[in-house]
């Protein structure tokens, strides 16, 4: 794997991209017009450096955005053919946002891949928007989880799944990886990485 | 009972190796081979799911399970 780092910023050159990838790719493009934050965390962002697994929903964390905002957001997705699956009620869907919960968005006529969209919710959600990673993947853009975070909170998720993505990521970046953070992080979450070889 | 905790444990320790293992091949590889590779697989996956005959109600019902 051919990575370059320079600060916040991780390039990958001639990655040959899935239809997951164009189908995050297509819809980030949609937040970032209407200039909403966001940060993609959970699954993909294993999958993104190689992991070879599927996966039904990638997780986006948003900023809070305004009910009027909101509604931008899903004249926007809807004319880009997209849909919500929970409900075609902008005021519900905004509802379920601010109690927490997740609204699921997919292309017209299917269910997966499906985007499942959050407002920034913890301490974790927002440092990891705060400091999100730019990745650009053959000049195009997306922004991601810090590595230190995300291999954390695999790990106090703790299913089978979560902590072959956890071993993947620490490998993978093992040699870039800030281990204060990653031991700060471990600790926060009241996780230990060394069972998996981990820290 | 506690074989088969024994045999999940095995099970699960293989799959850890094996994800060392593939990430150990994916590091030493250039991006244009692991990732044809992979798109591979999930573009089959993609394609399969347009078979899932579920509604988006029906598949949220599954998801809350």
């Amino acid at each position: 794997m051919n990575l370059e780092f320079e600060g916040n910023e991780i390039r990958m050159k001639n990655k040959i991209l899935t239809r997951l990838d164009k189908f995050i790719f297509n819809f980030i493009r949609i937040l970032e017009a209407l200039d909403i934050d966001y940060v993609i965390v959970g699954g993909y962002v294993s999958i993104l450096f190689g992991r070879s697994r599927g996966t039904e929903d990638i997780d986006i964390l948003v900023s809070f955005i305004t009910n009027d905002k909101f509604k931008n957001l899903y004249e926007k997705i809807m004319e880009e053919n997209y849909y919500f699956l929970n409900s075609d009620n902008p005021a519900t869907l905004y509802e379920m946002l601010n109690e927490g919960l997740a609204v699921r968005i997919a292309e017209i006529d299917t269910v997966i891949p499906n985007i499942e969209l959050k407002f920034v919710k913890n301490e974790f959600d927002k440092f990891s928007l705060r400091n999100r990673l730019r990745v650009v993947i053959n000049g195009e853009v997306m922004y991601i989880s810090p590595i230190e975070v995300q291999i954390a909170y695999k790990l106090y998720l703790g299913n089978d799944k979560d902590i072959e993505d956890a071993v993947y990521l620490w490998e993978i970046f093992r040699d870039y990886i800030d281990r204060e953070k990653l031991s700060e992080f471990m600790k926060k979450m009241n996780v230990d990485g060394e069972a998996y070889g981990i820290g | 009972m506690v074989l088969d905790n024994l045999e999940r444990e095995r099970n699960f320790a293989q799959r850890l190796e094996f994800t060392r293992f593939y990430a150990r091949w994916v590091r030493a590889v250039p991006n244009e081979v692991w990732s044809k590779q992979q798109a591979m697989l999930i573009d089959s996956l993609i394609e399969n799911a347009k078979n899932l005959m579920l509604s988006a109600e029906e598949y949220l019902k599954l998801k809350r399970r």
